[in-house]
């Protein structure tokens, strides 16, 4: 029988950082209803799951820091505290706390010591009163009862009269003395029926016995008392030894008796996986120096950084930079760790099961009717056929649907996010959540966070105004920050608004004439000057911040939020406010793709980037020297590209004019590229040409038509780079 | 079969864990994510030979819980454990004036779950 439960880890880290979550939504909302005690009971009960839990595993850090929370959390729900600002702060900044020792615990950077010991230090004192002692009793599996074996056999006597109430609680008290057997040889059993009442008013449900036994066993006294665990604080009971053979009395306890105490053999479960202990653990524990002489020696200890600063190996800022560089790799495996799993509603996979077995039905219809097939029977068969269809595309569907989840997850960051802005920046700042429920695939929920994180932040540090200015423009002081998401059409969007100054046209286009993105004489439309915002480099904020304006961020964003096959755009009214929309993709897997024909082959369009198809007139194409072909689109240049030369193949027209032009479009860029044919639209699933062949350039990955042949996807933005590749500036 | 066991816990990866455990050992487990849904297994018509609870839940405490399953004639004397991390002794006497039989203490391994279960559960 396997008996290791280390394999349930990845549950609890799971369930651990849904109680974390709970913490800290539940403590943002204690900071405006403080007197709400279901929500006291939530917070509690998420924090005493996880202490608890964490002691299963052997997390003693974490289970002794939670356990301080819980201490403080205890008092506030009962009312010996009530709940103040600070409190809730250290609250909060406890959860942060804890959520990185559990992330230590899985494997990751470890939170400073310091910053835990503060914290108790400041868990304790809101508790109002000194730390509270650690639980005890924590360690699993006593080493104690290894001691107790191979002593000879004692002997003892135990007199008890249980409680009345012996029954009612579900004790059985030949349970009891099956346990006293296999202790040893139960000598002697003597019942004791004195305090039976007359019949009459005898209550069937109550004990009135007692019993005298007489043990010989091998075992400690406390083995054997532990026998009457759940009854001992009621009732009576003594244990007596007894010496040996005698009938005498001896008082006392083991060690009067016993042989030299032999030194505890450690339970397999307190070593099992766990680190070698530190050297300095191990001098204390052989005695060679004392816990004060370690605690100050380890005091005197340096950093490496500070030694590297000391011997001028490396300056403060290398070394600044290293450890911001160690904090990202933290974060980054973080990241790694997320997409461990997937928690789906059982809900979804009754459905799929369901849908499973209809397409078995179908199927044996199918194979049933294909024995003997007639002509007459096509009817049938197309009938059949036509089910087989709406049975796969609801499977396709719905096992899409298993990696869908609410976004909500992603948004449950930015309350606490929005508060701490609130407080760095001075300004009033609320935050106003909607379409949480909207669904996406998970793995675009988890790379949409720090995109999201980052047009938060930007809207609170750069949108919105600080009060006197709102004031002093007849709004009011608390600035409102929208987080709404909602599905339109393929595609999920998600938008963050917020109600201060806008976008600045004149700044935004003095800036970037100053750092070269665009020249003097340009004449920029808003629509074309917006999306300077996104260009490398480009921060307009005054002064830099903690928040934002490091001149990092936006280009980041957008290239983020391109990579995962999405779009982001920007509204803005001067003095009224910012709307940033993201639009993504529902999924990765799968793509709605026009697909086109170049001579024999197939190719498919990711529809998303396609923005008109045409047939040009031949005078509308121009070639120019070093420039190649170009097509006059109502009056716009844009480069064209023959799709034939691109990936040489046969076409069936050579000239513009008999084929087709699609017009694509990536990060504002736009292409006409030449096919044959339109075929039509369809929804393909994206197979990785990296995995299963190598990159190719111009080629986002390959889909199996439904003939069985291999078609590819064309990478919009990797044919833009072809096409700027392959003509170089005029020499 | 087994015996069956209504394991009563707020905590999936708890009770999961004693689920396991129990499941092992060959008893038929019965899951139930608060006092009130185990009271719902109950009258849906599991009739467990041990019940083991956690104290703080939702909806419907350990406590309540265990008061509630006394009422029930049929499971009058069924043993009951309940599930603490509580080194002080309040919550354990609390649990046994509302009719709790014994008690696990968290952190537990399997060996020591099933020890206790010995211990009030006839073979």
């Amino acid at each position: 029988m396997s008996t290791d439960l280390s394999h349930f880890q990845d549950a609890f880290f799971e369930e651990s950082a849904d109680h974390l979550a709970t913490m800290e939504e539940g403590l943002l909302n204690l900071e405006q209803h403080p007197d709400d005690l279901d929500l006291l009971n939530r917070i509690f009960r998420a924090a005493h799951s996880i202490k608890g839990n964490s002691g299963m595993f052997g997390f003693t850090a974490v289970g002794q820091f939670t356990h301080k929370m819980e201490t403080l959390l205890d008092r506030l729900r009962n009312g010996q505290l009530s709940v103040t600002p600070a409190i809730a702060d250290v609250l909060l900044r406890s959860t942060d706390c804890l959520s990185s020792l559990l992330e230590a615990a899985r494997g990751g950077a470890a939170p400073d010591p310091e910053t835990i010991a503060k914290l108790e230090e400041e868990l304790a004192s809101a508790s109002g009163g000194q730390a509270s002692p650690a639980e005890p009793g924590q360690g699993p599996a006593s080493a104690q009862s290894a001691v107790n074996q191979a002593i000879g056999g004692r002997h003892f006597r135990i007199r008890w009269t249980p409680p009345s109430w012996l029954f009612q609680r579900g004790l059985d008290p030949i349970q009891m003395i099956k346990e006293l057997e296999d202790l040893g040889t139960l000598v002697s059993r003597t019942l004791d029926l004195s305090s039976l009442p007359a019949f009459d008013v005898l209550d069937s449900e109550c004990c009135y016995l007692s019993w005298i036994f007489d043990v010989e066993t091998a075992k400690d006294k406390s083995v054997v008392e532990s026998v009457f665990d759940f009854v001992k604080d009621e009732g009576m009971l003594t244990i007596e030894e007894q010496a040996k053979g005698e009938g005498r009395e001896a008082r006392g306890d083991a060690k009067e008796l016993t042989a030299p105490p032999q030194a505890p053999r450690p339970s397999p479960l307190a070593v099992s996986d766990s680190e070698p202990k530190p050297l300095g653990e191990i001098l204390v524990e052989t005695g060679v120096v004392s816990r004060e002489t370690l605690d100050h020696a380890l005091s005197q200890q340096k950093r490496v950084g500070e030694i590297l600063i000391e011997q001028h190996a490396a300056t403060p800022q290398q070394i600044s930079q290293a450890l911001q560089k160690q904090q990202e790799s933290a974060i980054h495996a973080k990241k790694g760790a997320d997409t461990a799993s997937i928690r789906v509603d059982t809900a979804k996979i009754d459905k799929l099961i369901n849908l499973v077995g209809e397409l078995v039905i179908t199927q044996s219809m199918l194979s049933d009717l294909s024995v003997r097939f007639e002509m007459s029977q096509l009817a049938v068969l197309l009938e059949r056929v036509a089910q087989l269809e709406r049975n796969t595309r609801e499977i396709q569907e719905r096992v899409m649907g298993i990696r869908m989840l609410p976004i909500g997850s992603a948004f449950s960051r930015f309350p606490r996010l929005v508060r701490d802005l609130s407080g760095k920046s001075g300004k009033k700042i609320q935050l106003v959540l909607s379409g949480e429920e909207t669904e996406l695939d998970k793995t675009v929920i988890e790379s949409i966070g720090d995109p999201l994180t980052h047009l938060v932040r930007n809207s609170a540090d750069h949108g919105l105004e600080p009060p006197d200015e709102r004031l002093a423009n007849d709004k009011p002081e608390l600035g409102t920050i929208r987080l709404n998401a909602f599905h339109e059409g393929g595609s999920i969007c998600i938008t963050v608004e917020d109600d201060g100054r806008g976008l600045n046209r004149d700044k935004i286009l003095a800036k970037a004439i100053k750092s070269g993105l665009v020249s003097e004489q340009e004449k920029l439309t808003d629509d074309q000057i917006w999306p300077l915002i996104f260009k490398p480099g480009f921060s307009t904020a005054e002064k830099v911040t903690d928040v934002s304006g490091r001149g990092v961020g936006m280009d980041v964003v957008k290239r983020n939020i391109e990579a995962l096959g999405g779009t982001v755009s920007i509204k803005t009214a001067l003095g009224k406010g910012t709307i940033f929309t993201l639009k993504l993709p529902l999924t990765l897997a799968i793509i709605e793709g026009m697909t086109v024909r170049v001579g024999s082959d197939t190719y498919i369009v990711p529809l998303l980037s396609i923005l008109e198809s045409i047939q040009p007139k031949a005078e509308a194409i121009k070639t120019l020297v070093g420039k190649g072909e170009l097509i006059n689109v109502r009056g716009t240049y844009l480069p064209m590209m023959r799709m034939y030369e691109v990936f040489s193949l046969q076409p069936e027209y050579t000239e513009p004019a008999k084929a087709i032009l699609l017009i694509l479009e990536t990060e504002g860029e736009r292409v006409a590229v030449m096919v044959d044919e339109i075929l039509g639209q369809q929804q393909v699933v994206i197979k990785s040409m990296e995995q299963n062949f190598r990159k190719v350039d111009g080629v986002a990955g390959a889909t199996i038509l439904g003939d069985g042949t291999v078609g590819f996807i064309l990478d919009v933005r990797g044919l833009l780079e072809i096409a700027r590749r392959e003509t170089p500036v005029a020499a | 079969m087994g015996k069956t066991v209504l394991v009563v816990d707020d905590s999936p990866t708890m009770r999961q864990m004693v689920a396991f455990t129990l499941s092992n050992a060959g008893f038929t487990v019965v899951e139930a994510g608060n006092g009130k849904e185990a009271m719902g297994k109950i009258g849906g018509g599991t009739k467990p030979d041990l019940v083991v609870t956690d104290l703080n839940m939702p909806e419907m405490d350990g406590i309540t819980l265990i008061q509630e399953i006394r009422k029930n004639a049929a499971l009058k004397f069924t043993p009951i454990l309940m599930l603490t991390t509580e080194s002080s002794d309040d919550k354990k006497k609390a649990g046994q004036a509302a009719g709790a039989t014994g008690w696990v203490v968290k952190p537990f391994n399997p060996e020591q779950m099933l020890k206790v279960i010995q211990k009030v559960l006839p073979a």
